[in-house]
């Protein structure tokens, strides 16, 4: 079932719908490892829209991470391209349109919350005043009040990664990579998560890939579900997730249709994750 | 942890030293009595003993006499002492200071900045790994009587000196904490838009500082043993040459006295680096100590 981009919304400012803002072309990577090639990607062709939201899922190993990471410059890749907004992208220069979100911690332990959340403002030479502001009001909506001049080693880990998100959002990127942001965190914490996230995107249209193990968080977010199969990794099947919007997290999982989503979706992963397993 | 500081444990610290300073005053007073209890080294001449290390104190600092009588202040003694004892204590701790200082000062900096650039590029270490394991393996102190042989007998000579042995542990702490960076925090900055010498700035520098801290309290000692052995080998002032001169006059007091000081001084230098270092890496959770 191949679905071509969903219908696009209007992104704020200068955005025009309908435009490509990611297109992926005969991506591929291998790794050396030992003496042996390992090929990790294959031949990833994928566009996608301005202000889309995008859930990359596959199992463990599938290379979904390996694609977002080439996305973002992080990694270089054995062949094909990437272009944003038609732009080929270079390895280590990283486009000031792209924010990034790690699954792993990566708050600055020396620096305070605000200090956090300001440093990408800080690197942009915004100035103090102006910095101040625009972190207040990420602290408030992350619901980090009270705790702005506290050190990430006294957060809990579903703060910490709300203030590593706003960290990624104050500078206003349009084009949001999240790998696995929310893997380390427990269930409950999860679906806050999905909230202020959906919450922040319903307002802000960002464009979201989103890189997931977990079927229920893919349609729990997402506008589409690009699935790859076990590595090497390649496209396998693209699913639109066509669940009306606003959505809750909560709620959104009651719903006839999701549940159809589910069951639809799984069996395609369920072949997924048996390939990927030992023989 | 609190509990450390209980009164009975500072009871049983005060009962320690006293015990200490009675054995040293008055143990070799038994040696004739019990001479196989008491070792031949208790004997003052070695060890002197706490009334004389305070007299001698007392004229090393030219409030008294060397015949025991007391400087005044108002009639002018006390500075004609100063003036005429150009080693007194004063002098010489003052002297050995500001040189443990500059020592320390240089070897911390220049080892920082070493083990910084090495530490953050694959191709200089490698270039210069052999030759910096080669020098290392030179005991540092042996270099002391070359130095004061190139540097004169001067100040120049001990700061030299300090500096050497200072210097290599500063670097291979830094070393250390540079290659040891987590990638994760230096992916985030650069994705956040900074460039190779603000991720260097504010990423490579901050999480390598709880390494570099490691080293200062050691490198203060090292120092002040820099200094010490550079004064040893040759020098008007200071600590070091105090002890050699007590020592010429077989004054055991003397060499004491000094001993003391210096004793002093390192306690000093360690708790104002420890003060440092607990406001500097207050982000660093909390640790049983």
């Amino acid at each position: 079932m191949l679905s071509a981009a969903r219908a696009p919304r209007p992104a704020p400012g200068r955005s025009e719908p309908g435009q490509t803002r990611i297109e992926v072309r005969g991506l591929g990577k291998s790794f050396r490892l030992g003496g042996t090639e390992l090929e990790a990607v294959r031949d990833v062709s994928f566009t996608i829209a301005k202000g889309e939201f995008v859930a990359l899922l596959g199992p463990s190993g599938s290379g979904k991470s390996t694609v977002l990471n080439m996305i973002a410059t992080l990694l270089k890749p054995s062949g094909g391209e990437i272009l944003i907004d038609g732009v080929r992208t270079a390895p280590n220069k990283a486009s000031p349109l792209v924010g990034y979100v790690f699954q792993k911690d990566t708050l600055f332990p020396w620096r305070t919350v605000a200090d956090n959340i300001g440093y990408g403002l800080e690197l942009a030479g915004v100035a103090k005043a102006e910095r101040a502001e625009r972190v207040a009001a990420c602290i408030e909506q992350a619901g980090l009040r009270g705790f702005a001049d506290a050190y990430p080693s006294s957060l809990s880990g579903g703060m910490r990664q709300r203030a590593a998100l706003m960290r990624t959002l104050v500078v206003e990127p349009q084009i949001l990579l999240m790998d696995e942001p929310f893997g380390a965190l427990d269930t409950h914490t999860k679906i806050d998560m999905h909230d202020v996230l959906l919450k922040i995107w319903d307002r802000e249209k960002q464009t979201v890939l989103f890189v997931t193990h977990d079927l229920s968080e893919a349609l729990t977010l997402a506008d589409r579900i690009i699935m790859f199969s076990a590595r090497p990794g390649r496209i396998k099947e693209m699913f639109s997730v066509d669940l009306p919007r606003p959505r809750d997290a909560v709620t959104l999982r009651e719903t006839p249709r999701y549940a159809e989503l589910f069951q639809h979706v799984w069996h395609s992963l369920g072949e997924e994750f048996i390939k990927g397993r030992a023989p | 942890m609190k509990r450390l500081l209980r009164p009975t444990t500072l009871l049983w610290q005060a009962a320690i030293c006293a015990a200490f300073l009675a054995l040293w005053q008055w143990g070799f007073d038994l040696h004739g009595r019990f001479p196989r209890l008491v070792p031949d080294l208790l004997d003052p001449y070695f060890v002197s003993k706490p009334s004389e290390i305070v007299d001698q104190f007392l004229v090393l600092g030219c409030f008294k006499t060397g015949l025991g009588a007391w400087n005044g202040w108002s009639n002018g003694d006390f500075a004609r002492c100063m003036a005429k004892f150009d080693n007194n204590l004063w002098v010489a701790t003052w002297i050995t200071l500001r040189n443990t200082f500059f020592g320390f000062l240089t070897g911390v900096t220049s080892g920082f900045v070493l083990g910084l650039i090495l530490g953050r590029s694959d191709r200089l270490s490698a270039i210069f790994q052999p030759f910096i394991t080669a020098v290392n393996s030179i005991p540092r102190i042996a270099l002391a009587p070359i130095i004061v042989l190139a540097f004169g007998i001067g100040d120049n000579s001990k700061i030299v000196t300090s500096w050497i042995v200072v210097v290599f542990l500063v670097f291979y702490n830094t070393f250390a904490g540079a290659r040891s960076v987590d990638e994760g925090f230096i992916n985030a900055a650069r994705l956040l838009g900074a460039s190779e010498w603000q991720i260097t700035r504010s990423v490579v520098i901050p999480s390598t500082m709880a390494w570099v801290f490691a080293s200062l309290t050691p490198a203060i000692s090292f120092a002040l043993i820099g200094v010490i052995v550079g004064e040893f080998i040759g020098a008007e002032h200071g600590i070091g040459r105090l002890i050699i001169e007590s020592e010429a006059r077989g004054e055991a007091s003397g060499m004491m006295v000094a001993v003391i000081i210096l004793m002093i001084v390192g306690v000093i230098l360690s708790a104002l680096i420890w003060r440092l270092q607990i406001y500097l890496l207050r982000w660093q959770p909390q640790r049983a100590q």
